[in-house]
């Protein structure tokens, strides 16, 4: 009976996903493709469909909103995996509904309704239906499908958007992006301006990547995006998260340059995926950010106090000496940094306090349009969307 | 099967995806197929945290409100570690129930934890000899106490170390890894500061020195022929140590067949010296990014701890709650301000930067909180100050209290109107006050310093730090309201002492208990004393006279406790040794020894005929260690000549000279034929042919 074997693979399988989201950052820098993520929640959820043992769809949906809640928890940052949790409990309410013979349509109940009945209760899910669970591993399939060719359907809708002989600007970088461009530059000729994103440098990738792709480059300081805005006719930008507002959580630096695209009246063409949209509004102050090691913005080191350069000719001359005074070691290393930049105290760690955020807000009334697998979207629609994609009672996990 | 199976490639599929793509090389698969294993030492072998760590061993401590050993736990199965020895000594019990209930221990666990205890390991070399004899290790191990907090990536520094090692075969026995930090950083530990060289192409280390207490560093640049023979090598200070290192199985073997190999400096050093011979070498690693520090005192116990809730360790960030216990994630605001569930924090009452609070504790009215971490269900009341404060778990302190910069263990109370000066540390369940200022650097515990240095004479730690706190003990074992305030309750320890000479940093540094700023040459010097010894030999003495100093010692021993002559024989060959001296100095050293005897314990005064009865008996007693080396004619010769020259200095014990000669004959320690060749042997002075005469008499 390889029951009991199953769980513990599971739960090593759950585990090892967990810590992978609590690390999530160590290696790669502080941004994971969150493309991947959505994937490794979705087929980590349809394996726990698949193993763990549920009688009806309630069981189901408690065992995956408690898991749900963990994952969530492990990196309250990183929204796709709520979000691909939101969906499958949604498949679940649907593929419960089908098998019971109601249509989708019947949930939707009127407004007046809504407001008086308080809301569907759990006790609907009781009912044991013997092909529930292949109905909705089916489903949660093709939610991965989906989730493979979200960059290509967002990609394909390039050349609506881009024409020749224009100036793009980006921040960052983002796949979605990247393969959107790529997709436009196969027809087109125009020219990016890509703002490097200090201090993780995202941009200084993005721009090579580009530029191997054919399409002429140019790489700007993150001070410079004002004074270039200008000259661009269009700024297309990836991000982290689409609020339930409509408007962004993207990577630092966004903001400034929304700011900087509304002053010019230069259109912001966002794309994101629809995994990417989250219930999540953006007042909830405690999850919203994500502080990373300050390390990038203030070398803990504090320079390279002991170059190797400066050491080399020690021994040259020093042969005879081979008493070293430490004293007039240190001394030594002062003197030679002090030609090269002003040298940091040890103690400036402990007297100045470093801040490394990774997230920027934008508000939904600096964007233009959404691009995402579906279509173009305007921020004031993101709430529809939101509604169709997922249960107004998931919303809470 | 087949699920196993599964679960394999699904974990593979993870680790690669969490950074350590180089793993799966294809020409190396037999050794990338070992799972990677570790070796934590969760015991530091000194008592710096004394006497803290007379209640809860050291790894267990608190940082950032979770348990040191956690950090390097997580450090280890982040890198991929997959099955972790930890070693524990002290308070072994109590490591051993906090890992059984961690998360470690779940069968979940992508890091197999095995406990290994035993009250017998008094250093890292123990620890690794034991390693050696239960064959632990089957590939390269990364090597780490249990209180280092680090998020260093070293797959690549493994990547490295496995390159070097399929090169050329086990020349390579360890990497170092170093950060880079300029000198004076506050993560770096002052005892810890090395300088080290390398040779640039390599990595290799060919020098490795502590500077601490070192006015002055010796380079052997002119006599060694490696220093010569390189193009390019690098003299680096800018390096911490981050206590972590890789070895190949070789470290335990090689710790076992040193049995003098204390630390892994003695290790660095032994092999750095025999490098020539054994064709060891050690490399390192020198990182930029990532953080790695050892919590080896206090005052760096202030500074990780800072970093920590700075996120310096990213993401081993306090809300992370990386080690999953239930109720302790806590929530991230601006300026660094963490606070657990529960919290509740009093009408007025600021929490300016830096600051952790854990679950269920509440705070007062009119506080003002800054660069502090609070543990569980604390009570804090109104006006309350604390800056660089470290509270630990359930502490009461009342209104109008003042803490900086100090530590408060689990359980301690704090009573009105209390102010702790800069780093003071008040040990569990201790309670101060009311209305008392504590200077700066004053330690508080339950256990009284005297009974302390009662039972712990035998202990393993390195006394370095009873030196210190013996300065200002009550001698009676009450609590002194002078001390700790009117309800206190509780014994100090160290009163403040801070030598203002001193340079601030090393007195700095003295937090923590370090009182003696230099503990290695201490324990060196206790190493070559025999416990017993009337005189410390300074260690500039020549090797002679210690070697005189130690057969002196070793005969009394023997004659105290009595042991066997064949032992004393054992002995004393094993100090001819280590002191490299020769089989004629080892003879006439040992008749001068056993000839003073009597003067070494009596005094000079004896009469001769007290001196004869004293040294006969001893002859009588140690004849067969004289008769295992007085072997050959020019042995006897020898036993003679340091004969006649202790009968030269002690003119007044001539008539003694001849009986003890004629024992001597008697015990057949001496020929007769060699005596009567020493007698017709030409003497050289005025004085001996004297004395030959006087003796010649009665032996003929």
């Amino acid at each position: 009976m390889p029951g009991p074997y199953k769980e513990t693979d599971l739960t090593e399988r759950v585990e090892a996903f967990l810590s992978d989201l609590k690390r999530g950052g160590t290696g790669a820098g502080p941004l994971r493709g969150s493309a991947e993520t959505a994937r490794e929640t979705t087929a980590l959820l349809r394996k726990i469909t698949a193993q763990a043992r549920w009688g009806s769809a309630g069981d189901l949906m408690e065992i995956i909103r408690k898991e749900g809640r963990r994952m969530t928890a492990a990196q309250p940052s990183e929204t796709t995996v709520g979000n691909m949790i939101r969906r499958v409990l949604k498949i679940i309410r649907e593929e419960y509904a089908r098998s019971r013979g109601s249509s989708e349509e019947a949930d939707q109940e009127s407004l007046h309704k809504l407001l008086t009945s308080g809301g569907l209760s759990e006790e609907n899910f009781r009912q044991h239906f013997a092909p529930l669970k292949a109905n909705v591993i089916e489903a949660i399939n093709e939610l991965l499908t989906e989730l493979e060719g979200t960059t290509d359907n967002i990609a394909m809708q390039a050349l609506e958007h881009i024409h020749s002989n224009e100036v793009i600007m980006t921040i960052g970088r983002s796949r979605t992006v990247e393969a959107f461009l790529k997709d436009a530059a196969r027809k087109r000729k125009f020219h990016v301006i890509v703002a490097e994103c200090a201090p993780f440098c995202q941009g200084h990738e993005m721009a090579t990547n580009l530029s191997k792709a054919g399409i002429e480059t140019t790489v700007i300081t993150d001070a410079a995006i004002f004074a270039v805005m200008s000259r661009v006719n269009k700024v297309i930008i990836g991000t982290q998260t689409v609020l339930a507002n409509g408007g962004l959580r993207a990577i630092n630096g966004t903001h400034t340059l929304a700011l900087a695209a509304k002053h010019h009246s230069t259109p912001l063409i966002v794309c994101a995926p629809m995994f990417k949209l989250s219930p999540q509004f953006p007042n909830e102050e405690d999850t919203f950010h994500k502080f990373v090691s300050p390390h990038e913005v203030l070398p803990f080191t504090e320079g390279n106090i002991c170059k190797k350069t400066d050491l080399n000719h020690v021994p040259t001359f020093g042969k005879s000496f081979s008493d070293l005074d430490i004293s007039s070691l240190s001394f030594f290393f002062f003197l030679n940094t002090s030609h090269f930049s002003l040298r940091i105290s040890g103690e400036i760690l402990s007297k100045v306090n470093v801040h490394c955020p990774v997230f920027d807000y934008v508000p939904p009334e600096l964007i233009t349009l959404f691009i995402s697998n579906i279509g173009g979207h305007a921020p004031s629609y993101i709430y529809r969307l939101m509604s169709e994609l997922y249960h107004p009672e998931d919303h809470e996990l | 099967p087949a699920a196993a199976a599964v679960a394999v490639s699904d974990e593979s599929v993870y680790r690669s995806a969490s950074g350590l793509s180089g793993r799966k090389g294809a020409g190396d698969q037999e050794e990338e197929d070992q799972p990677l294993q570790a070796v934590l030492v969760a015991d530091s072998f000194n008592r710096r945290f004394f006497p803290v760590t007379k209640d809860q061993p050291r790894a267990l401590l608190p940082l950032g409100n979770v348990a040191m050993i956690d950090y390097t736990l997580e450090f280890l199965t982040s890198t991929g570690v997959q099955e972790t020895f930890v070693f524990c000594c002290w308070m072994a019990s109590k490591i051993k129930a906090h890992l059984q209930k961690s998360k470690w221990c779940r069968p979940s666990s992508p890091n197999t934890v095995h406990i290994i205890t035993s009250d017998l390991y008094r250093s890292l070399g123990d620890v690794l000899r034991d390693v050696d004899a239960k064959s632990l290790v089957r590939s390269d191990f990364v090597l780490v106490y249990g209180d280092v907090v680090s998020n260093i990536d070293i797959s690549q520094a493994l990547q490295e170390h496995r390159h070097r090692r399929k090169m050329d075969k086990n020349i390579s026995v360890m990497t170092m890894i170093f950060k880079e930090s300029s000198p004076g950083h506050r993560s770096r530990c002052e005892e810890d500061d090395v300088i080290v060289a390398v040779d640039s192409k390599s990595q290799q280390i060919l020098h490795y020195q502590k500077t601490q207490g070192l006015k002055k560093l010796q380079f052997p640049m002119v006599n060694s022929c490696i220093f010569g023979s390189l193009d390019e090598f690098e003299i680096r200070h800018d390096l911490l140590d981050s206590h972590i290192s890789i070895c190949s199985p070789q470290v335990a073997e090689l710790f076992t067949d040193n049995f003098d190999y204390q630390t892994r400096d003695d290790f660095v050093r032994g092999l750095l010296v025999n490098e020539e011979i054994l064709g060891n070498q050690i490399h390192v690693h020198v990182t930029k990014d990532g953080y790695g520090v050892r919590v080896s005192n206090l005052l760096m116990y202030d500074s990780v701890s800072s970093d920590l809730v700075r996120r310096w360790v990213y993401p081993l960030t306090p809300e992370a709650n990386f080690t999953d216990q239930e109720g302790h994630s806590c929530t991230y605001s601006r300026h660094n301000v963490y606070r657990a569930s529960g919290v509740s924090l009093g009408h007025g009452s600021q929490m300016e930067e830096n600051v952790l609070i854990s679950c269920d504790t509440s705070i007062g009215a009119n506080c003002y909180i800054s660069n502090s971490v609070i543990g569980d269900n604390c009570i804090i009341g109104d006006n309350v100050v604390l800056d660089h404060a470290y509270i630990w778990n359930h502490v009461h302190i009342a209104s109008n209290v003042e803490i900086i910069q100090s530590v408060i263990c689990d359980k301690a109370e704090v009573k009105e109107g209390v102010t702790l000066k800069k780093q003071c540390v008040l040990a569990y369940d201790v309670v101060i006050g009311p209305n008392i200022s504590l200077p700066e650097g004053t330690v508080v515990s339950m256990h009284h310093p005297e009974e302390e240095e009662e039972e712990d004479d035998d202990e393993f730690l390195s006394d370095d730090a009873e030196v210190g706190h013996r300065s200002d003990k009550t001698k009676q074992k009450v609590f002194n309201p002078a001390e700790v305030g009117a309800e206190g309750k509780g014994y100090i320890w160290k009163a403040s002492s801070l030598d203002d000479t001193e340079e601030e940093e090393l007195s700095q540094c003295l937090w923590g208990l370090v009182l003696n700023p230099d503990p290695e040459s201490d324990s060196e010097d206790s190493e070559t004393d025999g416990p017993d010894d009337p005189v410390i030999p300074s260690p500039e003495m020549d090797d002679v006279k210690v070697f005189h100093m130690e057969v002196l010692g070793t005969l009394q021993r023997g004659l105290e406790e009595n042991i066997s002559c064949d032992n004393l024989v054992l002995e004393i060959n094993s100090l001819k040794y280590a002191y490299n001296i020769s089989l004629k100095e080892v003879m006439q050293i040992l008749t001068r020894v056993v000839l003073e005897y009597p003067f070494q314990q009596q005094g000079s005064h004896l009469t001769p005929s007290q001196y004869v009865a004293l040294l006969l008996p001893l002859l009588k007693k140690w004849a067969p260690v004289f008769k295992n080396y007085v072997k050959r004619a020019q042995d006897h010769l020898d036993c003679l000549s340091a004969f006649e020259e202790h009968f030269l200095e002690q003119e007044s014990h001539w008539a003694a000279m001849v009986k003890v000669l004629m024992n001597m004959y008697e015990l057949e320690i001496l020929e007769e034929e060699m005596i009567l060749r020493w007698f017709s042997q030409g003497a050289t002075g005025d004085k001996s042919r004297q004395l030959r005469k006087n003796q010649g008499v009665s032996t003929v």
